[in-house]
């Protein structure tokens, strides 16, 4: 009987023990997390601080998951290393466990910028139900907060802090919320639609200080200009938590570099979501791309290959997508034509009346990214055009508009069609 | 596991089983009463026209749903017994994650309710009301292996 350990008890993780155990339903199971909570939907943290969404909802998987699967479950241990020649690990409490297989999932921490005074009592990153456990417990004592960082996590935790009647001010160094997923045009819409509903931006800014002793008092920016606070949540990013396989032979750069099986450079060894590098289908090269979807399939083709199987992993995209009051938008794989880069072509609509924005990129007649704001229904053929190349050139002049739609690529598209007779 | 197949020469595109979709996830259940409900009801299933066929679209409660992968918040599930993809509105946040992903572009965001739109062949009524609603018979339901060759 074979052992499987899985370090990492979310989403690449929980559908990486799924796919083993779906392949082999007597294998051991062992599942190591350094949080103390069951699997949870961990984009719904910001969800739940604004209390939009009750903590029994955020439980990923039902509470008897764990035995109907027969996965044994270790909370609050955090691996302290991996010992790839002995096929071990090792628990910060010293305790040694052996495996046949391993899985990386170690998922990643917010990045926090090296800013005077970020250690402080009540700076956050929203990444764990403890960190919004911890910032909601402030709330009620707090009446001006800062957010350093306009991306998605950064943008999220000031819709949820300003839900719970909390000044927000959102400091960003660029000039544009959303840098890493939208345009300046599509950003514009989505700064618009928050300010709108009352968080406040300071954008092309950075901060120089966070000041108070013991507790924050204020931000300084770079400009020198100050303002009150009394807590700050930082979202700037994420990155790979490597800490385990630092000192080992497991090969590394920003996140665990993974073949097409998404095994590391060691047979035995396996990497998913958000803590692995993987093939990106629009950059054609190796990169992490952090997101949910992407985190759950992974650990499904590695859990499968970890089972014995050869799943071929063909590849992720960048993508996302987001609502704020009432105002979606989505991103697709390329999202912005780096200036002078050739060989581009941009459809576009912009209507600003109807709060809608579409963007298409094509290179040679393939397209190779999107923007959706304002209507995004069919933002998922898009991405099938991406992820299956398929030429555009003949119905190009459809792809903007209102009626455009799977019907007009069916003939095109890799599975057969079967529901049209 | 039944299906719903389309017969596309006979679509006249009337839109007919969009509005009889609508109806039957209205409140009432009722074509006029349905006109004056607060939230209204939106169909589950668009008719799109490409290249003059008409193709009525809507979820195909795929084996390897996307969409179930893609929800952050373990809404969407796939339920092996029932062969279908169900939805929980009370677990949906309305991120729509789902609608990016879904290769047919068959689920879609009502923004008013912040809840996906999506067939559930109709899961209440003995068949789906868009196939008694089609003028035409071009929406056909049946089992599922017998049209696939
Ligand atoms: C507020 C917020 C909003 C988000 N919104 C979106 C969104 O809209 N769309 C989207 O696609 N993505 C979103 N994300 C990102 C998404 O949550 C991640 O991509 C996803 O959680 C990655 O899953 P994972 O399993 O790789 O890692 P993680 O979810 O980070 O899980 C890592 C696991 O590893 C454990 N672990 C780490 N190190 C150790 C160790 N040394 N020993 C033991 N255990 C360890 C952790 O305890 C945890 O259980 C959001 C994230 C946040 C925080
Ligand atoms: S919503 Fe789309 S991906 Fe999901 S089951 Fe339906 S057709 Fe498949
Ligand atoms: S909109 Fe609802 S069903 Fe769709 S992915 Fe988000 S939570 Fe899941």
């Amino acid at each position: 009987m074979k052992q499987y350990v899985i370090i990492g008890n979310s989403a690449a993780g929980i559908s990486a023990a799924e796919a083993i155990r779906k392949n082999d339903v007597a294998a051991k199971i062992l599942i190591f997390s350094d949080e103390d909570y069951p699997a949870y939907c961990r984009c719904l943290i910001s969800y739940y601080l604004a209390g939009d969404v009750k903590e029994e909802k955020i439980l990923y998987r039902p509470e008897d998951f764990y035995r109907e699967n027969n996965i044994e479950l270790f909370l609050n241990k955090k691996v302290a290393r991996i010992d790839p020649k002995k096929s071990r690990i090792t628990l910060e409490d010293k305790t040694q466990v052996s495996y046949d297989t391993l899985l990386i999932a170690t998922g990643a921490s917010p990045k926090l910028p090296e800013t005077k005074g970020i250690k402080k009592r009540g700076v956050f990153g929203l990444r764990t139900i403890k960190d919004a456990k911890e910032i909601s417990g402030l709330l009620p004592i707090t009446k001006a907060a800062c957010v350093l960082g306009g991306g998605l996590v950064g943008l999220k935790a000031a819709y949820a802090l300003k839900k719970r009647n909390v000044g927000v001010k959102v400091v960003i160094k660029s000039r544009q919320v959303l840098s890493q997923m939208l345009d300046s045009e599509a950003a514009g819409f989505v700064q618009k639609r928050l300010e709108e509903n009352g968080i406040e931006f300071i954008l092309g800014e950075d901060v120089a200080e966070i000041i108070g002793n013991g507790d924050i008092k204020a931000i300084k920016l770079g400009s020198g200009k100050a303002f009150e606070t009394s807590l700050v949540v930082v979202g700037k990013g994420v990155t790979p938590n490597m800490d385990p396989i630092k000192e080992t032979e497991i090969k590394f750069n920003e996140g665990i570099i993974t073949n097409n099986l998404l095994q590391a450079n060691i047979a035995n060894i396996y990497a998913a979501g958000d803590c692995a590098e993987s093939f990106d289908l629009t950059l054609g090269g190796l990169c992490v791309n952090a997101l949910w979807p992407v985190a759950v399939e992974q650990g499904r083709v590695a859990g499968a290959n970890i089972a014995g199987g050869n799943l071929n992993y063909a590849g992720s995209l960048g993508m996302n997508s987001i609502e704020f009051f009432g105002l979606p938008a989505v991103s697709l794989g390329i999202y912005k034509v780096k200036d002078g880069e050739a060989g581009f072509e941009e459809l576009k609509l912009h209507d600003t009346k109807a709060n809608l924005y579409k963007k298409i990129i094509l290179k040679d007649n393939f397209a190779v990214g999107a923007i959706l704001v304002g209507d995004i229904k069919n933002s998922g053929v898009l991405l099938r055009l991406i992820r299956e190349r398929i030429e555009v050139s003949s119905f190009k002049d459809k792809l903007l508009r209102e009626n455009f739609g799977y019907p007009d690529i069916m003939a095109l598209v890799k599975d057969k069609e079967h529901l049209y007779v | 596991m039944k299906q719903l197949y389309y017969d596309v020469k006979k679509c006249l595109g009337c839109k007919s089983c969009e509005i009889a979709c609508a109806v039957a996830h209205s409140l009432t259940g009722d074509l006029f009463k349905a006109f004056k409900e607060e939230v209204l009801s939106l169909p589950r299933k668009k008719v799109l026209a490409s290249k003059d066929k008409n193709y009525p679209v809507s979820c195909r409660h795929c084996k390897d749903p996307v969409c179930v992968d893609a929800c952050m918040a373990a809404a969407l599930v796939y339920d092996k017994e029932k062969g279908m993809v169900l939805h929980d509105d009370k677990r949906c946040v309305g991120c729509w994650m789902c609608v990016m992903v879904c290769p047919y572009g068959a689920i879609r965001p009502n923004i008013k309710t912040k809840l996906p739109l999506r067939c559930d062949k109709c899961k209440d009524k003995d068949e789906p009301s868009c196939v008694k609603a089609c003028p035409t018979g071009a929406i056909i339901w049946q089992e599922e292996l017998s049209l696939k060759v």
